[in-house]
């Protein structure tokens, strides 16, 4: 009875303590995309090839370049970082860890001129896209996903 | 002195002795009639002994049946009393403690999981990304809108801006 005990007794505190672990830090990814219609396409980034069908679909371009860009590791869920090319700047402000997620305050800037500002809660599992302005004949694309 | 009964008694019973047995017997008015009621007396107190010796016990398995069931019953009193008294003699030992425990502890692991697994269809509307709030300057752009898109298909979400300043191809660089 002592050696069974033994055996259900760790097997029952490790299931307990596998859950909060499995919330581990994860990662951001932010990215500024320029889409556009070429002729000749170049292949999508790796971080866009999840959604690379439905960038194509839903927007009606085939090309996706990314201008800007920003990878970051989420500990607390309190963290805020840039994402930047020549002339946008992409302000994330993680605002908290959520069941599924995390809230992030957006803030599109072109220049110091503050174009939109959004607040969002970016799950796990969906990525967000966000249609920016109309640059030359292309679009501004803003995504996030969690890695 | 004694009187005429106690003689007549100890007479009866061959008590009397000598000179005081002669003296009674000449004092009695008919001996032939003492004589008779005294082995009258004699015959009944031969049968009375006979017939009043101790009555055999005819049931006595009933007997020790029941005197079986008197000590066990007392026993059974006296092991409860030393039980009740005892601090250390009681159902909950260490291992049912340890058994008990375990068995909670599993019976609790159980209802979360079929708690969390009956939450599951809520946790699929917060799937997808959730846009909180959007705004646009409307100084920069006072006729842009803002539309929200769930691509289920995609497992995605698309905010849809219309009327922003185009911007020059000059933006796109990197």
């Amino acid at each position: 009875m002592h050696r069974s005990l033994a055996v259900v007794i760790p097997v029952l505190v490790m299931t307990m303590t596998t859950a909060p672990a499995s919330q581990a830090a994860e990662t951001v990814w932010s990215g500024l995309v320029i889409a556009e219609n070429v002729s000749q396409p170049q292949p999508a980034p790796s971080e866009l090839t999840r959604i690379e069908g439905l960038l194509k679909r839903f927007f009606g371009y085939n090309q996706f370049q990314v201008i800007g860009q920003s990878q970051k590791i989420l500990k607390t869920g309190q963290e805020d970082w840039l994402a930047t090319s020549k002339f946008f700047g992409l302000h994330v402000d993680a605002r908290g860890e959520t069941q599924g997620g995390y809230v992030l305050n957006l803030k599109l800037y072109k220049e110091k001129e503050l174009l939109l500002e959004t607040e969002t809660k970016l799950s796990k599992r969906s990525p967000l896209v966000i249609k920016g302005p109309q640059v030359g004949g292309g679009q501004l694309l803003l995504v996030l996903v969690v890695q | 002195m004694k009187a005429f009964e106690e003689k007549w008694t100890a007479w009866l019973d061959d008590q009397l002795s000598g000179r005081e047995l002669s003296e009674f017997e000449a004092s009695l008015p008919d001996k032939a009639a003492a004589q008779a009621e005294k082995a009258d007396a004699k015959k009944l107190s031969e049968l009375l002994k006979r017939e009043l010796t101790a009555y055999p016990l005819k049931n006595e398995e009933f007997f020790s049946h029941q005197l079986r069931e008197k000590i066990v019953q007392e026993s059974g009193e006296e092991a409860r009393e030393r039980a009740r008294r005892s601090p250390t003699s009681s159902w909950w030992t260490i291992p049912r403690l340890l058994w008990a425990g375990t068995a909670s502890l599993a019976v609790f692991l159980i209802c979360t999981v079929l708690v969390v697994r009956q939450e599951r269809p809520a946790e699929e509307s917060q799937y997808l990304t959730q846009i909180l709030n959007a705004r646009v300057d409307p100084v920069v752009s006072p006729n842009a809108t803002v539309s929200i898109f769930e691509v289920k298909q995609d497992h995605a979400t698309v905010l849809w801006t219309e009327g922003l300043q185009s911007l020059p191809a000059d933006y796109a660089a990197k």
